[in-house]
């Protein structure tokens, strides 16, 4: 009888215990999640529609952002066989300058949303590294598949690389910038990049 | 005795002939069987869209390796890749499959990444990118708006 009371007492420690524990990790889905949520919060938020508040709702929309996206990773890995070079300053003007210039691409899409379904299609996990696939299903129907790639840090998973419909936003500016630092330098790549984030 | 010389020089000359065939078929089926040589790497895709063995790994559009095997694993590709030894790809590199022209094969290219490791022979590119299908990109163009 003590025994099979010491059973059961063992595995509920262990169902409750082993259900918990993912929980406690962070999945990544549950993170990207989060996120969706918080970004999808505020564009619907009536308070923040009038257009005197755009700046207040695009402030909150980068907040949210910037929780989840490792800017340095990222930027890292579309300078790619440049970053070594860079100092210290000109990294962190790099850095600064990709992720405004990121905003600014994709501001105008994020304002165009028009009550587009987020569906989770699952994720991999490898150890520090998992990717989460991702389904934007639009009211016309029309689906997008996104890949996020996070990376972990701590308890936490940050997104280094977006895929839209297979293609790789990093390898998209790697090979841009690449081929604008291997024709001219990296200089002019840093001015374009000005000229293009201060045109507002 | 002079019989037998002709004969061994007959012998010589089709022995030869057959090592020359066996080099030449060798050479033109890109096979390999004295050891490969550089290393193995690998990655998965999720559609390598008609890769095959032998097809070309590039990178900056310069001919560096080769497929060595295309499998399928957990539903999914996965494909092994050949490149010398002097060729060191970073941890995150990209690799892509893209396609020669609109229409022409299947190759890999490899976009060079700026980490400060290395991946170790036999070890996997986490980056990979899928073949862009481009019927399926054009139909959802032409589709996409109804």
């Amino acid at each position: 009888m003590k025994t099979s009371y010491f059973l059961k007492s063992m595995l509920i420690f262990f169902l409750v215990f082993g259900m918990t524990l993912p929980g406690l990790a962070g999945e990544p889905t549950d993170q990207i999640k989060q996120t969706t949520d918080k970004i999808l919060s505020i564009i619907t938020n009536p308070a923040l529609k009038p257009s005197s508040k755009t700046a207040e709702r695009e402030k909150l929309i980068r907040q949210a952002v910037d929780e989840r996206f490792d800017w340095e990773e990222m930027a890292r890995r579309a300078l790619a066989t440049h970053w070594a070079k860079r100092t210290l300053e000109e990294r962190k003007e790099f850095v600064r300058l990709f992720a405004d210039l990121l905003e600014r691409t994709y501001k105008k899409k994020v304002e165009d949303y028009s009550g587009e379904k987020v569906l989770y299609e699952g994720e991999t996990k490898d150890g520090d590294y998992a990717t989460v696939k991702v389904k934007i299903v639009s009211k016309k129907n029309k689906d997008i598949p996104v890949e996020y790639r996070l990376k972990k840090e701590g308890n936490d998973w940050f997104v280094y690389d977006v895929s839209i419909e297979g293609v790789s936003l990093v390898n998209n500016y790697r090979t841009q910038f690449n081929s604008i630092i291997v024709q001219s330098s990296y200089e002019n790549l840093i001015k374009r990049l000005k000229e293009k984030v201060e045109l507002k | 005795m002079k019989k037998f010389d002709l004969e061994l020089t007959v012998g010589l000359f089709i022995i030869a002939g057959i090592i020359c065939l066996g080099y030449l078929s060798i050479q033109l089926g890109k096979m390999e069987i004295v050891g490969e040589r550089g290393y193995e790497i690998y990655g998965v895709f999720s559609n390598v869209g008609g890769l095959k063995n032998g097809s070309s790994v590039e990178i900056a559009g310069v001919k560096v390796g080769r497929v060595k095997s295309v499998t399928l694993y957990n539903y999914q590709a996965r494909v092994v890749l050949n490149l010398p030894e002097n060729v060191k790809l970073q941890e995150d590199a990209i690799v892509s499959i893209k396609t020669k022209g609109l229409i022409g094969e299947q190759y890999v290219e490899i976009t060079p990444g700026g980490s400060e490791k290395i991946i170790k022979p036999g070890g996997q590119i986490r980056e990979t990118q899928s073949a862009v299908d481009l019927g399926e990109l054009i139909s959802k163009f032409v589709f996409g708006k109804i």
